[in-house]
């Protein structure tokens, strides 16, 4: 393989460059999970030989793997014993304005995310920030896209907020041997916040305003119902139009789709009712459903023999399809998600848009809402048990305060005095953290497993590895190299330049892959200019997390998507202004805080 | 799919034979016309041979049904096979014809 030359590099080095490309296309075109097509590629580099065992397993163990992981533990602890609940209730209050709503928002979340992982924080204040809008008045959409980008905004001024954050540290740690400071980005992360924080607040008329998906299927008038006929219902062999079923009140009958999958649409007047019929209503949800009552339709997902089998107890839920779910790119008859969980789909909005054909054949995407007709109990455990799928709009899940609360902020505290003072590595306060939130039982000892995100350790862990082959193989030194042959020697350009890439990169990447892939790259053309490496990692630090344009590009925005009805393009709207502004102030508070030459 | 009519005294027999799918149903319907010109008489529908109803197979038998009893015939259905009287049972047919067996 290393005899193999082409275009100046070896076969080792296509082998990889093959590899993370074919990452990106099978992660484009497929569903295959994340953590599934990481391992793959790994399992690639290893069998290939490009890196070798103790490498390809050494990215498991590293730093930012290990704190993630103890992160976890600690952030359940956080959620379980109500320090996060506690929080996001106090801080947000009754502001008066539209700006002071925002800075009532951003601020908190800004500060919360520099102290803990942005992404949880994100998905702590979704639910309290759709309430809060609810009683504002403002469409939710208004603070959503401000909450994702202050979270991401905070994140960067500290090691613990943003994931490629430690990584960078991680892979800074490996390559000079000189652990990072947890707060080494805050003061060039701050005034980017306060900068960024800024630009949003000023482009606020540009966050557009969508209806949230909860409400819209209460008040939009076009929506489809699906309703089940059963066999003792007294319509049975009479004509829609005789047993009232064909003009209803709020809707229209738009198909009845038999027993034997038959579609008869559109519907005459004079079609016969058979038992078994599922009836596709368009209209207003809430008047359509009235039907159950008045006519004796049922919501089902098999057979009903008389709506006496039904349990009339039972509720009405929203939830929204989370990135990354199951559900994606199937239809509810194509899985047993309905039988696992005892719910039916009775209706799928898609970013206020009617979604036509009978629901549960809908092929569904992420960001849908769904509206289930749940069991009357268990609704906790209907949420703990989908929570990688689907986020129920009226979440049931309320901690307690009490002492264990005070416990637990005491513990992040200390965490927190421990590795800005370097007492111990900060692998090792957070284990110690996490440790001490077990000892005190602010989390539960036996769950601990199922707090971890193991997909996400997996893909981190990966991306470590992936970082080694580019090194390894010389691909970051050819590109390096390259780089430097086009734009010249002048470092502050070649700085410019890659940050610009890294950060276009990172809006359709994620910030770990870009920041993994990048890192190498840029720390080999500030030893080959002869400079300081601090302000080639610390640029690329910030700006991997510059991802505001799109939704897939932070697993922020991602969270917000479904929440906030939001359109593909309504991230770009500010999220390009931001990225800009940022950028530039960026390169200029980076340069005058680093020097190039020491 | 097969259809025959067999009248004996005020009993008319309608033989079903095969499978009487979406695709021969309005064949079918076509060949048991006959049947809605009868007034105060007993229609049989034989359906020991019968493989096979769907649902537009069964809206013929519906729509027999709905023609004669105005006119005062009576409609039974005979000899059907467990897969179809599951279907007449699902469906809440077998509830609304005079006799299915």
């Amino acid at each position: 393989m290393d005899s193999i030359i082409f275009l100046g590099l070896n076969g080792y080095a296509w082998i990889t460059i093959a590899t993370i490309a074919g990452i990106f296309v099978i992660m484009a075109r497929t569903r295959i999970r994340a953590e599934v097509v990481f391992l793959g590629a790994l399992t690639v580099l290893l069998v290939t030989g490009v890196v070798t065992e103790e490498e390809g397993m050494a990215g498991f163990g590293s730093e930012p793997v290990v704190v993630h992981a103890a992160f976890f533990v600690i952030i359940a602890a956080l959620i379980h014993t109500g320090v996060l609940y506690w929080l996001s209730k106090n801080v947000l209050g009754t502001p008066k304005t539209q700006v002071g709503a925002m800075l009532r928002l951003m601020i908190p979340a800004s500060v919360l995310s520099a102290m803990m992982n942005s992404v949880n924080i994100v998905a702590l204040l979704i639910d309290a920030v759709k309430l809060w809008a609810h009683k504002l008045g403002v469409a939710p959409s208004k603070l959503l896209l401000p909450l994702s980008y202050a979270a991401a905004m905070g994140g960067m001024c500290t090691l613990l907020g943003n994931s490629s954050n430690l990584v960078i540290a991680g892979l800074y740690l490996k390559q000079t041997g000189e652990t990072m400071n947890v707060f080494e980005p805050l003061v060039p992360g701050l005034i980017l916040t306060v900068i960024g924080t800024a630009v949003v607040i000023l482009l606020q008329r540009l966050i557009p305003e969508r209806k949230s998906s909860e409400h819209t299927f209460e008040t939009t008038s076009d929506y489809t119902v699906e309703l089940l006929v059963p066999t003792d219902n007294p319509a049975v062999g009479c004509s829609v139009e005789e047993a009232g079923l064909y003009n209803v009140k709020g809707g229209s009958l738009v198909e009845i789709v038999r027993f034997d999958k038959e579609v008869i649409m559109p519907v005459p007047k004079t079609e016969w009712i058979l038992g078994g019929d599922r009836l596709i209503y368009a209209g207003q949800i809430n008047e359509i459903l009235e039907l159950k009552r008045t006519h004796g339709l049922a919501a089902a997902d098999h057979h009903v023999w008389s709506i006496n089998d039904i349990d009339t107890n039972r509720k009405m839920r929203t939830a929204y399809i989370t990135f990354g779910s199951d559900l994606i790119g199937k239809s509810m008859t194509q899985c047993d998600f309905e039988q696992k969980n005892d719910v039916v789909l009775v209706a799928v909005a898609r970013q206020g848009q009617r979604v036509d054909g009978q629901p549960r054949e809908i092929t569904l995407q992420a960001g849908d809402t769904l509206l289930l007709e749940c069991p009357a109990k268990g609704e906790s455990q209907l949420e703990t048990n989908n929570r990688r799928s689907l986020t129920f709009f009226d979440s049931h899940f309320v901690p307690e305060i009490g002492s264990k609360t005070i416990t637990s902020a005491a513990i992040l505290l200390l965490m927190f005095i421990f590795s800005s003072f370097h007492v111990m590595p900060l692998m090792a306060t957070t284990m110690l953290a996490a440790g001490l939130m077990l000892a005190f039982k602010c989390c539960r000892f036996d769950s601990v497993v199922k707090y971890i995100e193991w997909d996400i350790l997996l893909i981190l862990g990966a991306t470590v590895v992936f970082s080694t082959a580019i090194t390894k193989t010389g691909i970051s030194d050819a590109l390096a190299h390259n780089i430097i042959d086009i734009f010249g020697s002048n470092p502050y350009i070649i700085l410019a330049v890659m940050c610009l890439i890294a950060s276009v990169v990172s809006e359709f990447v994620s910030d770990v892959g870009a920041a993994a892939i990048f890192f190498p790259v840029m720390y080999g053309q500030a030893e080959m200019l002869g400079c300081n490496p601090m302000p080639f990692v610390m640029s690329l630090m910030l700006c991997v997390t510059f991802s505001y344009s799109s939704p897939i590009g932070s697993i922020q925005n991602m969270l917000v998507f479904g929440p906030g009805s939001f359109r593909f393009s309504d991230f770009a709207r500010v999220g390009v202004w931001l990225h800009i502004v940022l950028l530039v102030a960026m390169l200029a508070v980076v340069n005058i805080m680093y020097p190039m030459y020491i | 799919m097969k259809t025959e009519i067999q009248q004996q005294s005020d009993t008319v027999t309608a033989i079903l034979e095969g499978r009487l799918d979406t695709a021969a149903a309005p064949e079918t319907e076509k060949e048991i016309q006959p049947l809605y010109e009868l007034t105060g008489q007993t229609i049989v529908f034989d359906c020991s041979k019968l493989e096979y109803i769907s649902s537009s197979g069964l809206r013929i038998f519906l729509g027999v049904l709905k023609n004669a009893k105005p006119k005062g015939s009576r409609v039974s259905i005979i000899g059907l096979n467990p897969d179809l009287k599951n279907i007449f049972a699902m469906t809440g047919f077998n509830h609304l014809f005079d006799a299915v067996d």
